[in-house]
């Protein structure tokens, strides 16, 4: 497919000025968010690169949307037309717009606070340009956001509805200090929230330089003719896969309120020509814990899931007519269109995770030339102490202890963090200065992956040592201990993961969406599987299996027991015979369990 | 004072000579085997040409400066050698889980893709107990029977280098330097890099892996440099050589043994000091330095007169993290093998003939290759290919790009020409990308034309784009040689600094300053050079409390902490549009550049009046173009003067390339001589153009 080929039925635009426009939209994108990596003050934020930010019509259609978190800005067409309802006629130059309300700012959570900005050229409104980040803290119970069992979504946190906290390029100093007197932390609160008012402001010169450059008109001829151009990319790649109906589903462990029932959402996907639908109703019903999604987040979560089966030469083209061949169905009081006042808080982690895999599952059997197995979980916490070194309060989460990515169809799944296919894990020698956590290890452990032919990246064992004050942890952004992220085309799924808290030489497990006691001296140990496999292990390579072997991605009983391949245990050569033999006979139902007692990974027997 | 400057290119080994009275440019084919002949070929062509023997030839040279992309190249094709890497128990995987799974930049709409796979298998990277916290002091002193267990292993698996890496050893790198010790007491024969030596900044990923890379090269690296050097030296080199580094500055061969990573990308980084130096006095300081060699397509964007640099870069897969000029690189060159896919689409490069066999016209091969289809295409002379010092043979070139026609249905001419129109596609697809991507235009630029190939290419690549300006430099065939006779001699060191990051004072950074100014003074009278001449730039890393990113502030003398901080909170404001009056700024490092200024260029001497156009003109020449044969004129480079100007199509011969002036173009020869083409229809006359730019900018 190309998208290069013309004839859109648009007003004729010149190839170079719509390759300029076009890259310049999606370099704007990169720019705010490099510069907001840049200034930022919050972990979350200038390491692990939880933000998104886009660029959109004045109705609310994406003109570029490169880089995000997928429930964080896939969905701002909701958020812009709540603006617009709301401001109508009201909306000028320099307003900048805040909001963090599910319900009527479409945020995925309260932590992640969108700033939007409406753009106008000579008088006339033409774009918005979003922003959205996880912010340090957001009032309630809890620092950070993640923490289970709140009543209702006014007691996880300040719920700002789309306010201007910047009318005409002027603060709205009493919204401000209302704002920021409902916050901890708040000078460091400032500063983020300053940088990323700042941001809308630089995509508002740049796009404004660029429609300078080329004219209104002919930047909106080239707008059109991107979308038409990508819609009918899109659609011809939605009609490469055959018609029918196709189905995924997976599960989080529990909602943190009622806790170890699972909850689970169920993707059906109907492919009709060039048209795709994707039907959530199977999915169960709102839940009293904060597993919930709103529909624009839904919506985001489920568009940045198919574009990511899609063809990868479309990667960096994608905007509104990527969308327009797609219908997401998720009924109202759905655990995947939650009605106010249900709580949200964990849903980006404890749902979102899920509504990928389950498009993912339900599209590889669509396309097995591009099967994507499930990855490793996030296995976050949010930690609430003091650090003796400063005397201030801090609150610490991070990526580098999550699982890794999934296998595809051709490629086993790479080793390191993947949560949301696009956040960053920090260096450890930035994080032992930033918090008084020493780190004692971060490393794979040999067969804590699902197997496959093609396997799952490693699974990873994780430890620190809090040297700090006691202190609360929340464990709310973690997940993975009962319910596995699932192998496609018979490979292998991922197994379960643990968490303990070693105090005075006991282990205390914690599991996920729990709150947790901290005091000096614990240590923090988790145990995180790796990604799923694609395809049955015992048709990978011999050669791959030999070479996991030597580097102690799976041990020799793996080898034998679930890939089916023999090696002399001092050379590892390959015993051919053997291994005919162990291929030729049944497979054992083995399943890859963590030791409770010994914190080691073992194989055992599926009773 | 007799300078030269030697680039080995893919295909070609480029040399500049000034002797104070005249530049003289010479090309010699690359000895990809034997790298140090093909240098040696091309010194003794300069010698020829001053009727000199090598030996008086390279008595009289002060100054010989060199660059080469032999550590590209290794890590490019993945030739390096063996490594194994120590670093800190139960942190092994750093290197393979880097920051995440997909690089920077890499779209999360693009997941299927195979693994990285690191430089060092897991199996070769060994954990050693040992423990230094982020205040420098040691937790677990170093096991170091460890590390011999570990070297006995290396050793046993046939590993050819060691990288050594440790947790916080930018803080205190006394572990790492003791199992430096160790490996050199056991295997004295290893390659052995430290990551305090080679990057000592905080953040071990990007740390080890430029460590990794440096170890991964190195050997090759250093030992080739060595055995240049002595044959430089038999042969009468009495004089200093000069390593070109990526980063943009000169350096002895004896520094650049233990930090090999530094000469990634060490030719192509001194092309854009040349284009700049031509476009400069033009008044044009947006400018595409595009070099085209036998081998390789790289284009650097420059704007508003500055030469980028990052320490973001990925070369291939591969971190580093260590300062380079910011060059895009593709696989297309005179050399690009022509072929036909699976679909039956003509396809042009990445592979290349290179230097040897070389493309089907230099008599060895049956490849056909881009130089073939310029040579059917009546571009290239059969007979005065880098001025006659090499013929090419039309009827090799003709059969091989006549059997590639074949299953086209295309004859020989429309063949040569289509594989002429899918190289300038390609190229112009990696300029834009290269310009468009950061949202510049890209027809607000003028194209600097580099390379042999560049020549004959530059142009077409700027019609297809609506480029208006290209200008070829007198060094347009040697345009990274002359960069080097150009660039500043010195070097760049930084220091983390273990103090309050609120509260240092301007004494401490003045300590800091003295010891590391202390250092480089001994580089410097290691390298010859009188210290009345170094120029120190001193420089801080600092960011308002709590941030992660730091901005670099120039540090001036009689600044105290007042005036650091405040020039700070203003180049804040200036890059990103706000202000944090009320937050404290933290400095992290100290860093100081130390260089000297190179002898400046010899100009031409005032030209007059030019003698008749026609005195140029060397004939005509059959070219295939648009469909059909048309007797284009050809001028002699040598013969022509300021003034001179004419209409494409034309073409332009010299002793090391030929020019392309398309039928759109007009050419004209400016003082210097560099010859500059418009697009005719156009308003792109080079002031308009970077008048226009400036008053928008």
């Amino acid at each position: 497919m190309s998208i290069e080929t013309n004839n859109g039925g648009n007003r004729e635009v010149d190839p170079i000025t719509l390759s300029t426009v076009w890259h310049g939209f999606q370099t704007i994108c990169r720019e705010m968010r490099f510069m907001m990596e840049r200034t930022a003050q919050s972990f979350l934020m200038a390491v692990l690169q939880d933000i998104s930010v886009g660029i959109y019509r004045a109705d609310g259609s994406t003109i570029a949307m490169p880089e995000g978190l997928f429930d964080q800005f896939l969905g701002t067409k909701f958020v812009i037309d709540h603006i617009r309802e709301k401001f109508g006629d009201e909306l000028y130059p320099g307003d900048v717009i805040v909001t963090n309300d599910p319900y009527h700012g479409d945020s995925p959570h309260l932590p992640d606070w969108g700033f939007i900005r409406p753009i106008f050229h000579e008088g006339e409104l033409m774009f918005f340009s979003l922003i959205r980040g996880h912010v340090m803290d957001t009032g309630g119970s809890f620092p950070g956001g993640y923490f289970p069992n709140a009543y209702d979504i006014h007691a996880e946190g300040l719920c700002i509805p789309p306010v201007k906290i910047v009318e005409r390029g002027v603060e709205r100093a009493d919204i401000a200090e209302l704002i920021f007197n409902n916050v901890r932390f708040r000078d460091e609160m400032r500063i983020d929230t300053q940088a990323m008012m700042a941001m809308t402001l630089f995509a508002e010169r740049r796009v404004l330089e660029l429609v300078a450059r080329y004219g209104a008109d002919e930047v909106s001829a080239c707008i059109e003719e991107m979308i038409t151009r990508t819609e009918r990319a899109m659609r011809a790649e939605i009609a490469s896969i055959p018609d029918g109906t196709y189905y995924g589903e997976a599960a989080t462990d529990d909602d943190g309120t009622i806790l170890d029932e699972p909850v689970w959402v169920r993707a059906e996907i109907t492919i009709e020509g060039d048209e795709m639908t994707i039907d959530w109703s199977k999915s169960d019903a709102q839940r009293p814990g904060f597993v919930n999604r709103v529909l624009a987040a839904t919506y985001g979560q489920t568009f940045g899931s198919v574009l990511m089966m899609m063809d990868a030469s479309l990667a960096d083209y994608h905007n509104e007519g990527s969308l327009r061949p797609i219908k997401i169905i998720a009924p109202p009081g759905n655990v995947t269109n939650a009605q106010y006042p249900a709580t949200v808080g964990g849903s980006p982690v404890a749902m979102g995770t899920q509504m990928i895999d389950a498009v993912t599952e339900a599209l590889s059997m669509a396309r097995p030339d591009r099967a994507l197995a499930a990855g490793g979980r996030h296995r976050g916490e949010y930690t609430n102490a003091t650090d003796p070194r400063t005397g201030r309060p801090y609150v610490r989460t991070s990526f580098d202890y999550d699982g890794s990515a999934g296998a595809t169809a051709g490629y086993d799944g790479p080793t390191g963090p993947v949560f949301l296919a696009v956040t960053l894990r920090g260096n450890v020698e930035e994080a032992e200065i930033r918090f008084p956590w020493k780190m004692l290890s971060l490393e794979a452990v040999p067969d804590l992956m699902g197997a496959g032919r093609w396997r799952g990246g490693g699974g990873v064992d994780w430890r620190a040592v809090n040297e700090g004050s006691a202190g609360l942890m929340a464990s709310g952004s973690s997940d993975g201990d009962e319910i596995v992220p699932k192998g496609v085309l018979g490979g292998h799924d991922s197994p379960i993961c643990r968490t303990f808290i070693q105090r005075d030489g006991e282990l205390i497990r914690v599991k996920p969406h729990r709150m947790q006691d901290l005091q000096p001296g614990d240590v923090l140990i988790k145990l995180s599987s790796g990604g799923a496999g694609v395809g049955d292990p015992r048709e990978r390579d011999p050669l791959a299996v030999q070479l996991d072997v030597r580097n102690e991605f799976i041990t020799l009983a793996a080898a034998e027991r679930i890939y089916g391949v023999a090696l002399d245990p001092e050379s590892l050569e390959i015993d051919e015979e053997r291994t005919a033999a162990l291929r030729a006979g049944p497979a054992p139902d083995v399943e890859v369990v963590i030791d409770e007692e010994t914190l080691t990974v073992q194989l055992r027997e599926r009773d | 004072m007799t300078r030269v400057s030697v680039d080995i290119g893919g295909t070609f080994t480029d040399c500049v000579v000034d002797d104070g009275g005249a530049i003289e440019m010479f090309k010699a084919p690359t000895t990809p085997h034997e790298p140090a002949q093909g240098v040696l070929d091309v010194l003794a062509k300069a010698a020829e040409a001053s009727d000199e023997s090598l030996e008086q030839f390279l008595g009289r040279v002060e100054q010989l400066f060199h660059g080469t992309t032999l550590g590209t190249n290794l890590l490019l094709t993945k030739r390096g050698d063996k490594v194994a890497f120590l670093t800190t128990e139960h942190f092994r995987d750093v290197i393979e889980m880097r920051r995440g799974i997909r690089n920077l930049g890499h779209s999360v709409f693009d997941q299927i893709r195979p693994s990285y796979e690191p430089l060092v298998p897991r199996s070769l990277r060994f954990s050693i107990p040992e423990r230094i916290l982020y205040s420098g002091e040691v937790d677990l002193p170093l096991d170091e029977a460890a590390v011999e267990a570990a070297v006995a292993t290396a050793l046993e698996q046939g590993c050819d280098a060691i990288a050594i890496g440790f947790l916080h050893s930018y803080a205190n790198p006394a572990h790492e330097q003791q199992a430096k010790r160790i490996v050199e007491r056991l295997a004295p024969d290893l390659h052995v890099v430290c990551s305090s030596d080679v990057l000592p900044t905080l953040g071990e990923f990007e740390r080890f892996s430029t460590t990794v890379v440096s170890a991964y090269v190195g050997r090759a690296v250093s030992t080739y440099l060595r055995e240049l050097e002595g044959k430089l030296r038999a042969s009468g080199l009495r004089g200093s050589l000069l390593i070109m580094l990526s980063s943009g500055l000169m350096q002895t061969v004896d520094q650049c043994h233990d930090r090999a990573v530094e000469l990634l990308a060490s030719g192509p980084a001194a092309a854009p000091a040349a284009a700049l130096a031509v476009g400069k006095p033009l008044g044009q300081l947006d400018l595409l330095e595009v070099d085209m060699g036998g081998t390789s397509f790289e284009v650097c964007v420059i704007q508003g007169g500055a030469v980028p640099t990052t320490k973001d870069a990925w070369v291939g897969e591969e971190r580093v993290a260590t300062k380079m000029v910011e060059i895009r690189s593709l696989g297309a060159g005179g050399g690009s093998i022509a072929w036909i896919d699976s679909l039956g689409l003509l396809r042009v490069g990445p592979q290349s003939a290179g230097a040897d066999p070389g493309p089907a016209a230099y008599g060895k091969s049956e490849l056909p290759t881009v130089t073939d289809a310029d040579l059917i295409l009546g571009y290239l002379p059969a007979d005065f290919f880098l001025g006659g010092q090499m013929s090419l043979d039309v009827d090799r070139a003709a059969a091989a790009v006549g059997s590639l026609g074949e299953p086209l249905g295309f004859n020989l001419e429309q063949t040569a020409d289509a594989i002429f129109q899918t190289i300038t596609i390609t190229m112009a697809g990696a300029v834009t990308e290269a310009c468009t991507k950061r949202g510049h235009d890209v027809r607000s630029f003028a194209i600097v034309a580099g390379g042999g190939a560049g020549g004959i290419h530059s142009a077409p690549i700027a019609e297809h784009l609506g480029i208006p300006t290209v200008i070829f430099p007198t060094a347009q065939p040697v345009l990274s040689a002359m960069g080097m006779l150009i660039m500043e001699i010195g070097q760049e060191a930084a220091k983390v600094g273990v103090w309050d990051r609120t509260e240092v004072t301007a004494e401490q950074l003045e300590e800091t300053f003295r010891e590391m100014t202390a250092a480089e003074h001994e580089t410097f009278e290691r390298m010859g050079l009188d210290l009345n001449d170094v120029n120190f730039v001193r420089s801080i890393a600092a960011r308002y409390q709590g941030q992660f990113h730091e901005i670099s502030i120039d540090v001036l003398p009689d600044d105290d902490r007042e005036a650091l901080v405040q020039r700070f909170r203003d180049h804040y404001e200036d890059l990103y549009g706000y202000a944090l009056p009320w937050r404290a700024v933290e400095i992290l490092e100290c860093h100081l550049r130390g260089s000297v200024d190179q002898a400046p260029l010899t100009r031409l001497a005032d030209p007059g009046d030019p003698p008749p156009l026609e005195d140029a003109k060397f004939g005509e020449r059959q070219c295939y173009i648009g469909g059909s044969q048309v007797d284009v004129p050809v001028y002699y480079r040598d013969l022509l003067h300021a003034g001179h100007s004419f209409a494409g199509p034309a073409l332009i011969d010299s002793r090391t390339s030929t020019i392309l002036v398309p039928e759109t173009f007009d050419a004209r020869v400016d003082a210097d001589r560099n010859v500059i083409l418009h697009l005719r229809d156009s308003t792109g006359m080079p002031e308009v153009a970077g008048a226009a730019e400036r008053a928008r900018g």
